[in-house]
């Protein structure tokens, strides 16, 4: 029994994938300048401006002893310290290893999708409006570097280079991002990338020693050996919807894995691909969607997704241990601390785990 | 009042006792056509009444009454599994005998009703090629171990684990909703309303009594709007066997009091036809009687036993005097007619303050109690006497009563100690502490309903426990406060409104005491999120108007016909009056900030909207009513006695009894609410009596010379045993109401027990001890010589 999926639900969001300039100001310096011009037009103009300068002050991210229990998306580590984004501009960082989290300064309400730290203290997060936020003292305080409601649609996933210059974000309809200035300004480079179809772009990752590697919707997937001037159409294993990517710390190798448990893994940067089968004890075939994958310290590779999936890997993700949590929420990514538990997020929030995944009442 | 004592015939007396076979055949007449009346009196629970009309909330809730329509008029049965859990197959083969049984019931909405056994229950996954989904029951199943292992899959992709499952597994329901009339079975083109009491009837004995027999693994708990009324009425015809009980004990006690089979049984014959009359003009004038007005009965009873019991007093001791019965009861007519019309008229007094509350049912209490008064008047004060003029009182009565008054009575002595120099300031003291104990101890005193559930039912009665395992075992609460959008026509899906009503559900759902809100926009991000492959990363609104409208095609009942009106659901941990106030006070200010044009939130329908904005009302009435009785009360003393020490003498005592109601309310966990309001109007207004009956005998005496506690003891002899008798009498009257099984008019009837009671050993101890410093004796001789 099945029923069409209505995929495409913005008809507008094709016309936007070509190459569009991108003039807007949002680094730190840009705003600073913008306003004190509106103070200088300020000093001999009536209230109306005012209310307008007050706007954007007043959509700060609701500070919410809930936000550590409602939807979470992305994790990641910075330095030592653990940084979250999702529901709501809502960010948590933790400095003791999951235990207790402080909600950071973020201006906007908007579901955040991903996050991304060069060091301890850069980082950037995407979400929907198609925004990217920049933090520079560790995930405390944000600054919104871009935004575009016109689209209609999120940004995805970010990466950045280690010189926290260079950066790619992509996201819905094949939207792809890049910066040169450390987001500074951000310029629109889909064209880059053969997908007239603007299927959905769901993640980037960089793989050791090779390039960058985008997967997406309906199984779509690009890489660039020139870390992001060029894209190639890579043959695709599956026609599904591939949600995310890992890069092993083997040279060329990732994994990459999508709809109803399908995890494929190659070793030569996408050449060819081997299906890794996922089965459940007693049921056949993993079938729950995996969303997002993570290479830990240790060489272990984490991937979680829907029904409380945490699949773990020591072989370099030849093979995988499966644990379905008892409580089944929907997961969306995981961190690992420092002692060894794993931290993951998705519906319901944080939840601090066993290293296998399990609760850690059932060890 | 002794004045009116010697006075000749009136003009009344001689109309009433020159016409008397006129007056019995008047009274037969009107007797029967009330009766009538009152044989058609149903108990009705009307639910506008019950809340304040007046009150913005509830104009706004009436006002969208129609778009708000559908949120659910539903019954949930929940089939509990008392071993294992629901994945068993005579579990789901007694589930799906019950589906069957209710789909038949009148009244059940058939296309609505939902259980794990529904088609319209699914589990849907997203694949490669779009959604796949299935009924929750495969159409394969066969109650084997591998289909039952199938349907656990199933449910736990179907997502209604909290909703149609337990949390635990080991129950689910069958959602029930309801036509509030639906089409006769036996003439298809009219349609009937639906009977609450007999839906709830058959969900008993149909589903709970059968299925629990049949399958003694299952335990059947019914939670609903439709129940809750069907126990309400119930438990109001349960206390038309407290009537009877109360008329048993009261007859027990006339008899003991007048040692007079005759005269106790036409005592009880003239009230009881008080009360036809009561509430048959409660019919007439198009009342019916709701678990407020019910109360009447039981006051007008009591109260006209004790004014029928001074009139017998009165008769009795006349009789020594007179010749005959007539001439006994035309003396005892002139001696009690007027003071008995003003006790009468002082206890309307209390009753009419009542007005002042801005809610239907105390309104009509007001009224009902007010005509109950006017009726005693008639029965009572007229037909009584008429009566016992024909039927005569015993003679053993009439020696009794004459030998009383030469006999020495060490009890009244006793009492009388309480005037005494030294026992007066010890008793004053103690008086003064208890004030002051009480007014600290009232201080935790809230406003509105403190326990779980449903307020109306008793914490442990069986509607209670059935929601308290509803709520411990599903994502749900009972409590629930709904806040309105009001958009322009087509403009409730709008990326503006929807994004305002996430912002309104999440500061709310930061707000302690709130656990979570519901609306379209729920649902708008789940299938937004559904529409994208099940990605965690598209569940939020979206921008574009074409997603949102889809998006929120299967939100039914979350927005009006014309996406106008939407509502807000806002769950609640309780419904506690600091809870309501907090959220109310954390949605108002949202509102005042964001409210613009074409986008208004509006407080408030569910629940939680009511009683907060009955809080509120309560809240406002409380002292306005506690000053309106006082003063009314105050003055009728002022006119009476002329006097502000006389006033004090009668007030303080009142206000004592007030201030430790108060105390035992907070002792009692039981808050001020629409039930309990009433009581302290009506418990002043009754309780003064006492005070009035007391003082004035206890003046007449003091005129004559005799000492403060001389003069008390006298006053004892000849109304002491008619004022406790009437204490008792009231009191019996509204205790029975203890063991109703509505939990506010237990608390009623424990309160008004406790203000009866009170008020009468506050008149008896207290009134005594304040008259020692604030009469002075000698002043009043002189006044009376002067």
């Amino acid at each position: 029994m099945s029923e069409p999926v209505m995929r495409r639900t913005l008809s507008g969001g094709l016309a936007r994938s070509s190459r569009i300039p991108v003039s807007r100001i949002y680094s730190p310096l840009g705003k600073a300048l913008s306003l004190c011009s509106v103070l200088s037009i300020l000093a001999f103009t009536v209230a109306p401006l005012t209310v307008q300068a007050a706007e954007p002050a007043s959509l700060y991210s609701i500070m919410s002893e809930r936000a550590q229990s409602s939807l979470l998306l992305d994790i990641t580590a910075a330095g030592k310290r653990l940084v979250a984004v999702g529901d709501r501009g809502h960010i948590l960082y933790s400095d003791d290893n999951g235990s207790t989290w402080t909600q950071g300064k973020v201006p906007t309400r908007q579901l955040l999708t991903a996050v991304y730290f060069v060091d301890d203290k850069h980082g950037w997060a995407v979400g929907h409006d198609a925004q990217i936020l920049a933090t520079t003292d560790g995930g405390q305080t944000w600054v919104k570097q871009f935004e575009d409601l016109s689209r209609e649609a999120p940004l995805l996933d970010i990466w950045f280079k280690d010189d926290a210059k260079t950066g790619f974000a992509v996201g819905a309809y094949g939207a792809l991002l890049e910066t040169t200035d450390g987001g500074a300004n951000w310029e629109d480079v889909s064209d880059r990338m053969n997908n007239e179809d603007g299927y959905h772009l769901n993640s980037i990752i960089a793989v050791k020693d090779s390039g960058l590697f985008v997967v997406g919707e309906l199984g779509v997937m690009f890489r660039s050996a020139d870390w992001g001037q060029t894209w190639e159409t890579v043959e695709s294993p599956y026609d599904g919807s591939l949600f995310g990517a890992v890069a092993t710390k083997e040279p060329a190798t990732l994994l990459v894995y999508g709809l109803r448990g399908h995890l494929f893994r190659s070793s030569d940067f996408g050449d060819t691909w081997q299906q890794i089968e996922i089965n459940t004890p007693n049921n056949g075939p993993l079938e729950f969607g995996l969303a997002d994958g993570e290479l830990l310290a240790d060489g272990s590779i984490v991937v979680v997704g829907h029904g409380g999936t945490v699949l773990k890997s020591t072989d370099d993700g030849r093979n995988f241990s499966l644990v379905n949590r008892a409580d089944r929420v929907s997961l969306s990514s995981a961190a690992t601390t420092d002692n060894g538990k794993l931290i993951l997020v998705g519906q319901g929030g944080v939840h601090v785990a066993s290293p296998t995944g399990a609760d850690l009442g059932q060890q | 009042m002794s004045k009116h004592q010697q006075k000749p015939a009136s003009f009344l007396e001689r109309l009433i006792f020159n016409n008397r076979p006129a007056v019995i055949v008047l009274c037969v007449l009107i007797s029967a056509f009330l009766f009538y009346q009152a044989a058609q009196v149903r108990p009705q629970t009307s639910f506008e009444k019950m809340i304040p009309l007046g009150h913005p909330y509830i104009q706004k809730m009436l006002e969208h009454r129609n778009d708000l329509a559908n949120l659910g008029n539903t019954v949930r049965i929940s089939v509990e599994a008392v071993d294992g859990d629901i994945f068993s197959k005579e579990y789901m083969e007694t589930l799906r005998q019950i589906n069957d049984e209710v789909f038949y019931i009148p009244g059940v909405d058939r296309s609505g009703l939902k259980s794990l056994w529904s088609p319209s229950v699914r589990w849907t996954e997203v694949t490669e090629q779009g959604f796949s989904g299935g009924e929750v029951i495969p159409q394969t199943y066969d109650g084997s171990p591998a289909s039952l292992e199938e349907l656990r899959d199933n449910v736990l992709k179907s997502g209604q684990i909290g909703r149609l499952v337990g949390n635990n597994f080991k129950s689910s329901i069958i959602d029930v909703p309801l036509l509030e009339s639906y089409p006769d079975p036996k003439d298809q083109g009219k349609l009937v309303p639906l009977d609450y009491q007999k839906f709830s009837h058959e969900l008993e004995e149909k589903i709970r009594d059968k299925y629990q027999a049949q399958n003694p693994n299952v335990k059947i708990h019914i939670i609903g709007f439709a129940k809750k009324v069907g126990d309400l009425i119930d438990g109001l015809l349960g206390v038309a066997l407290f009537f009877a009980v109360a008329i048993g004990i009261t007859f027990v006690l006339l008899l003991w009091f007048t040692r007079c089979f005759k005269s106790a049984l036409a005592v009880v014959c003239t009230t009881l036809i008080a009360v036809i009359w009561q509430l048959g003009l409660l019919k007439t004038l198009g009342f019916g009687l709701d678990p407020y007005s019910m109360l009447v009965p039981f006051l007008v009873f009591a109260i006209g036993i004790s004014h029928g019991v001074q009139k017998i007093n009165g008769i009795a001791i006349a009789s020594g005097e007179a010749t005959d019965s007539l001439s006994a009861a035309r003396m005892a007519f002139r001696q009690l007619f007027i003071p008995g019309l003003v006790a009468l008229l002082s206890d309307a007094v209390g009753f009419v303050t009542l007005l002042l509350i801005d809610i239907g049912v105390i309104r009509e209490l007001a009224i009902g109690a007010s005509m109950g008064v006017a009726v005693i008047i008639l029965t009572n004060l007229i037909l009584l006497p008429v009566m016992i003029s024909y039927i005569g009182i015993s003679k053993k009565a009439v020696k009794i009563s004459r030998e009383d008054a030469v006999r020495d009575h060490p009890f009244w002595r006793l009492i009388s100690n309480f005037a005494h120099p030294v026992v007066a300031p010890v008793s004053v003291v103690i008086a003064i502490v208890a004030l002051v104990g009480g007014v600290w101890y009232g201080q935790n005193l809230k406003i509105g309903d403190l326990d779980q559930g449903a307020p109306e039912l008793r914490p442990d009665s069986r509607y209670n426990l059935d929601n308290d395992f509803v709520i411990r075992n599903y994502s749900t609460s009972s409590d629930v406060l709904v806040i309105m959008v009001k958009t322009a026509a087509e403009g409730c899906s709008t990326y503006q409104t929807l994004s305002a009503m996430d912002q309104l559900s999440w500061t709310l759902e930061n707000t302690p005491g709130v656990q979570s809100a519901i609306s379209m926009v729920t649902v708008s991000r789940q299938v937004i999120k559904g529409m994208n492959e099940g990605s965690l990363k598209w569940e939020t609104l979206s921008r574009n108007q074409d997603v949102l409208n889809n998006s929120i095609a299967r939100a039914d009942g979350l927005y009006n016909a014309d996406c106008s009106v939407a509502p807000l659901l806002v769950f609640l941990n309780d419904h506690k009056a600091e809870t309501l106030s907090r959220v109310v006070a954390e949605a108002e200010s949202f509102i005042k900030e964001n409210n613009k044009e074409g986008l208004e939130f509006i407080l408030a329908a569910g629940n939680a909207g009511i009683e907060a904005a009955t809080n509120e009302v309560i809240d406002q009435s409380e002292t306005t009513m506690l000053l309106a009785v006082y003063a009314a009360v105050g003055l009728m003393c002022l006119i009476t006695f002329r006097s502000i020490a006389a006033t004090l003498c009668v007030m303080l005592p009142l206000v004592l009894t007030s201030v430790l109601g108060n105390a035992l309310m907070a002792y009692m966990g039981i808050g001020v609410k629409v039930a309990t309001l009433p009581v302290i109007a009506l418990g002043v207004g009754i309780g003064v009596d006492y005070g009035i009956y007391i003082y004035s005998r206890l003046e007449t005496y003091l005129r004559q010379g005799l000492s403060l506690q001389e003069a008390y003891f006298e006053t004892l002899k000849s109304t002491g045993k008619a004022v406790l008798f009437t204490g008792v009498c009231l009191a019996i009257g509204v205790a029975t109401w203890i063991f109703s099984a509505i939990k506010f008019q237990a608390d009623m009837g424990l309160m008004l027990t406790f203000m009866f009671l009170w008020n009468m050993f506050g008149a008896i101890w207290l009134l005594p001890a304040l008259a020692r410093f604030l009469i002075n004796p000698e002043k009043l001789r002189n006044k009376a010589s002067a």
